[in-house]
């Protein structure tokens, strides 16, 4: 009699009381493959970034509520700054711009003279770019990367692909943007390159993100001439960061006699730790810089006719 | 099987994002909890009624929106942990307290060791021991979730 009941049990379904759907194996095996083929889209398509992109925009009041109490913290410190500090300060100010000002002067008079000597050489005229000022509003979230975000974003003109500098040098470059916030990588992370020249020298190189908070310079031959507190500037070759900016400066040179390439070691100027404001510089627009060629070029035909013209008097002077 | 109602679970699980998206800075974001994997553990456990691989799954990719590391990382780990999670759920009652402190603290390494591999695939360097911090400030989460919400474990009988 037992027995049969037990076969019964056995026989039967388990009872509704206990069904929970699919089994959890199966439901992990369904998940993991819908997670696998997202990261595959993600990571080889492009599909994925308008999703990202209307994500981020719906998390902004949420973002905006998590940064409220540093924000907060932030605007007490400003209201309790004490008097004597602000005026020590203000006049610190008042005396950097003033001799920023003297630099500035002959500055214009030197850009001018060099656009000047350009167009008598044919160069091209370097364009000035535009910048908008943005503020850091955090970190990047993602411990494998080197980012931040700016409070600045596609609402404000902002492009992926945009050079970032501070007041001390070179940042990194904005690689994604959201409707109010855009992501910046550092030129410290491992994806980001960045062509540079010596300044001592001006032998040009690309220095490459490390990952910590470092750039390596590979590619050198280990005889190369580089100093130990040399200064790296961007080079401009890229047509990405205008030419002269600041991005590091050499700690340490390392020379292995098993490798015919020197171990260059670099750190970064600019300090994103330190304060929070920086330049988002605008892309130089491709017809924009077929501009000036093209002027350049007029210029050229101009001086041959010009030159055309000298020629023929010097014949009409010389037939005389 | 406790009562727990779907509006806690959820509330928790924005509260979780809320902290998530704190903007947390310098050395504070290596010893950051997750805290979205530890609120899911605990009602993945607690509440296997309401919480699912499924939710693991969601929790997971709004976690890889809101970082803005490669869709469908953390979505694939969390699911992963979930269900080891749920394999052993019906067990719990057997457990003491620190059975399932140890229980949990091999779940969250489970799933870091999970998103290293993904991050190392993806070309990344080793991050070193500190990447592991996480763990243990996660366990400390987990303390105060349980105090908040109280024990998994069966109360003792005197």
């Amino acid at each position: 009699m037992l027995k049969g009941v037990h076969q019964k049990l056995e026989a039967q379904q388990t009872p509704a009381f206990f069904v929970r759907g699919p089994s959890p194996f199966s439901r992990m095996v369904f998940f993991c493959a819908l997670s696998v083929s997202i990261m595959a889209i993600d990571a080889r398509l492009n599909y994925l970034s308008h999703v990202r992109q209307a994500f981020i925009a719906a998390l902004h009041p949420l973002e905006v509520l998590a940064n409220a109490p540093s924000e907060w913290y932030r605007n007490i410190n400003k209201y309790f700054s004490v008097h004597n500090q602000l005026v020590q300060e203000n006049y610190a100010l008042k005396q950097q711009a003033f001799e920023h000002q003297v630099m500035l002067q002959r500055l214009s008079t030197i850009q001018a003279e060099n656009v000047h000597l350009r167009s008598l050489l044919n160069g091209d005229i370097p364009i000035q770019p535009k910048a908008v000022l943005g503020e850091i509003s955090h970190m990047g979230r993602d411990p494998f990367t080197h980012t931040v975000v700016v409070n600045r974003g596609s609402q404000h003109n902002i492009k992926a692909g945009q050079a970032v500098v501070d007041s001390n040098g070179v940042i990194g470059q904005v690689t994604r943007v959201y409707p109010f916030t855009s992501e910046v990588t550092l030129i410290t992370d491992k994806e980001l390159s960045i062509p540079i020249q010596i300044e001592r020298n001006q032998l040009r190189a690309i220095a490459f993100g490390e990952g910590n908070n470092t750039l390596d310079i590979p590619y050198l031959p280990a005889n190369v001439d580089i100093k130990v507190g040399d200064k790296l500037v961007t080079s401009g070759i890229d047509g990405v960061y205008p030419a002269g900016l600041a991005v590091a400066t050499v700690t340490k040179i390392e020379q292995n006699s098993e490798s015919p390439f020197a171990k260059i070691v670099s750190t970064p100027v600019a300090g994103v730790s330190n304060h929070l404001q920086l330049l988002l510089l605008e892309l130089p627009e491709a017809k924009e810089s077929d501009k000036p060629q093209t002027a350049s070029a007029e210029v050229i035909e101009h001086k041959k006719d010009n030159v055309n013209l000298n020629k023929n008097k010097a014949k009409t002077n010389a037939t005389h | 099987m406790r009562h727990t109602s779907l509006v806690t679970v959820y509330l928790t699980f924005l509260i979780a994002m809320l902290c998530q998206l704190f903007p947390w800075v310098g050395q504070g974001i290596i010893f950051r909890p997750d805290f979205m994997l530890v609120v899911l553990l605990y009602w993945l456990l607690r509440a296997p009624n309401i919480c699912n691989v499924g939710t693991a799954w969601f929790a997971g990719l709004l976690v890889d929106l809101a970082t803005g590391s490669l869709l469908g990382q953390h979505a694939l780990s969390f699911s992963i942990t979930a269900f080891v999670a749920l394999s052993y759920q019906r067990r719990l009652v057997l457990f003491n307290s620190w059975q399932l402190t140890g229980y949990v603290f091999a779940l969250l390494i489970i799933e870091r060791v999970i998103i290293l591999l993904l991050k190392l695939f993806e070309g990344n360097e080793n991050p070193g021991w500190h990447y592991f911090w996480p763990i243990v400030t996660g366990l400390l989460l987990w303390q105060l979730m349980t105090l908040m919400f109280g024990e998994l474990t069966r109360p003792k009988t005197k």
